[in-house]
């Protein structure tokens, strides 16, 4: 087994829509066999954050100059194309299958 | 033994579970999630009793200390959203607001009132506040279930209303924001962008990124109720200042009120994690119902306060709602835990003002100061409330609030119109069909005074 991936999920508070996409993000790639560890945190923190992070989710703006690949996590929230979003996830982490 | 006997002596830990889990099975939730799920939302609560346990007790005798050595008279403790949310569910309206919510929408997406689909089902807990108070104050059940849905009513127009301007500025196509607390400022943030812009305030830029970069760390909760805790422990302990047992509470009551900060918000997301089952259930149920014409999926404002605006203008606003709770004569809220939120105040703003920090923080201020003062009035029905949902509350002159929903003037308003009674929800649910109908009949202009863009101005 390879290192579990580990993915930032973003929000404006680091508790309501991330709980919620982090929970789901899990779900929908451990369904695909994989396993991932997420971690949530707000907009605002998201530079003291990025130690060891392959990829960011975020459902609220974040800044421009954060150069970890990062996808939209509204398709979590709203249930329309989940499944472009788990693929752009798992193509950003280089594990297309 | 009565029904409301049995209802007491469980107590919202067992009590809300069971609904909510009958609950996930109407709405189509295998029997298994829905039972697990149900059981984290009484472990939700049991964690934020424990914390909101240990702020008052920290907290109720520094403030009481403050009286005495500083003349600071401010015994309403700001237990913040994360209380405020779990009163709302943990009260009797909080047991029905789920389905209450859910038929006020489809009833208003069917007869054309609404565009909003409103599938944001933690946030449901602002109408049942507002129920909370009214039931709190009136001792009606119904009339708490009915200002619930009547809140719900005017949320969701008002989330039409902005729904074009938010998608425009956030880029979030398809959303709109039907929030109790952040559409809230709406109506008041319109007529004072308004005057500002008659003063040509609308001139003076500020880079919101260079803001919060370099002052990012002032809006970070844990160094909010640090500092917090310093002032407050400063404050309480003035005539002592010489002694080091003094200094020795002062940083204790900071880093008490740090982890306060810290730890608070991730027992909501235990009650969080909870409802996710039966929010995917209440969502997919409200969109198979909403196929006869297009929607605005309703979503939490928190997906937009991570713009770099709304964080910018909320850390400008937190030395000024000090500032504000020691010069306001009236005000007798100690702020505390909500000071973590003011993103959610103005993110509905930021559209309207166009991102204009000054603009922003003007408006911000006139709400927090306003926003005082109404939470001062509504703090005893506050207290009541949560003592009716089983949560303890300390014995004296302490009592609680919060800076946001505790202090909206919407709900304000709305609390005092019921003191009427019927006659009071009458007259509320004709400003609700009022609003969505003349917001219906002049729908481009009130859309471009929430700040959307001519189409014109869009297709540059």
């Amino acid at each position: 087994m390879v290192n579990k991936k580990r993915i930032l999920v973003v929000c404006g508070t680091a508790i309501a829509t991330s709980t919620v996409v982090a929970k789901k993000v899990e779900e929908l790639l451990s369904k695909r066999g994989i396993a991932v560890e997420t971690r949530q945190c707000k907009a605002a923190e998201i530079r003291s954050n990025l130690n060891g992070v392959d990829l960011i989710v975020a459902t609220t703006p974040i800044p421009k100059d954060i150069n970890v690949p990062s996808v939209r996590g509204l398709a979590f929230l709203t249930g329309v194309g989940e499944d472009d979003a788990v693929k752009e996830i798992l193509q950003k982490l280089g594990m297309e299958q | 033994m009565s029904i409301n006997d049995i209802v007491n002596a469980l107590g919202v830990t067992v009590l809300l579970p069971i609904v909510i889990f009958v609950l996930a099975l109407f709405f189509r939730i295998p029997a298994q999630r829905a039972f697990r799920s149900a059981v984290v939302i009484g472990i939700g609560f049991i964690g934020i009793n424990l914390i909101l346990g240990f702020f008052l007790n920290n907290l109720a005798p520094a403030a009481e200390k403050m009286v005495e050595a500083a003349g600071v008279n401010l015994p309403i403790l700001d237990v913040g959203w994360p209380a405020a949310a779990a009163i709302a569910f943990a009260g009797r309206i909080g047991l029905f607001i789920i389905p209450v919510v859910v038929l006020v929408n489809v009833i208003m997406y069917v007869l054309r009132l609404t565009d909003t689909v409103n599938v944001d089902v933690w946030n449901y807990w602002h109408f049942a506040f507002t129920g909370g108070l009214v039931h709190a104050m009136t001792g009606n059940v119904w009339l708490g279930i009915t200002v619930a849905a009547l809140n719900a009513m005017i949320v969701l127009v008002l989330g039409d209303w902005t729904a074009p301007a938010v998608q425009q500025y956030y880029k979030l196509p398809g959303i709109s924001l039907p929030h109790g607390f952040s559409a809230a400022a709406v109506p008041i943030a319109i007529p004072i962008n308004w005057a500002l812009d008659k003063m040509h305030l609308d001139r003076i830029q500020a880079d919101p990124e260079a803001i919060s970069k370099k002052w990012g760390f002032l809006g970070d909760p844990v160094i909010i109720g640090l500092i917090l805790g310093f002032v407050v422990g400063i404050l309480g302990n003035l005539q002592t200042l010489n002694t080091a047992n003094a200094w020795f509470n002062v940083l204790k009551l900071g880093v008490a009120m740090a982890g306060v900060m810290y730890i608070f918000p991730k027992m909501v997301a235990i009650l969080m994690d909870g409802l996710i089952p039966i929010s995917e259930g209440v969502r997919d149920f409200m969109k198979t119902r909403a196929s006869q014409r297009k929607f605005y999926i309703g979503l939490d404002s928190a997906i937009a306060v991570g713009d770099p605006a709304a964080i910018a203008s909320a850390m400008i606003l937190v030395p000024i709602a000090i500032v504000l709770m020691i010069l306001i004569p009236q005000n007798r809220i100690l702020l505390a835990v909500d000071l973590a939120v003011l993103p959610f105040m103005v993110v509905m703003t930021i559209p309207i003002t166009r991102g204009n920090i000054l603009k922003t923080v003007i408006i911000g201020t006139i709400i927090i100061a306003v926003g005082l003062m109404v939470g001062t009035h509504m703090a005893p029905l506050f207290t009541e409330a949560a003592r009716a949902a089983q949560f303890e509350m300390p014995s004296g002159a302490t009592m609680i609030s919060s800076i946001c929903d505790g202090s909206n003037l919407l709900t304000w308003v709305m609390v005092q119109l019921m003191r009427l009674s019927w006659f009071g929800a009458l007259v509320l649910f004709l400003i609700g069909l009022g609003l969505a109908y003349l917001f219906r009949r002049n729908r481009k202009t009130w859309e471009r005074a929430a700040g959307a863009l001519e189409e014109a101005e869009e297709a540059e």
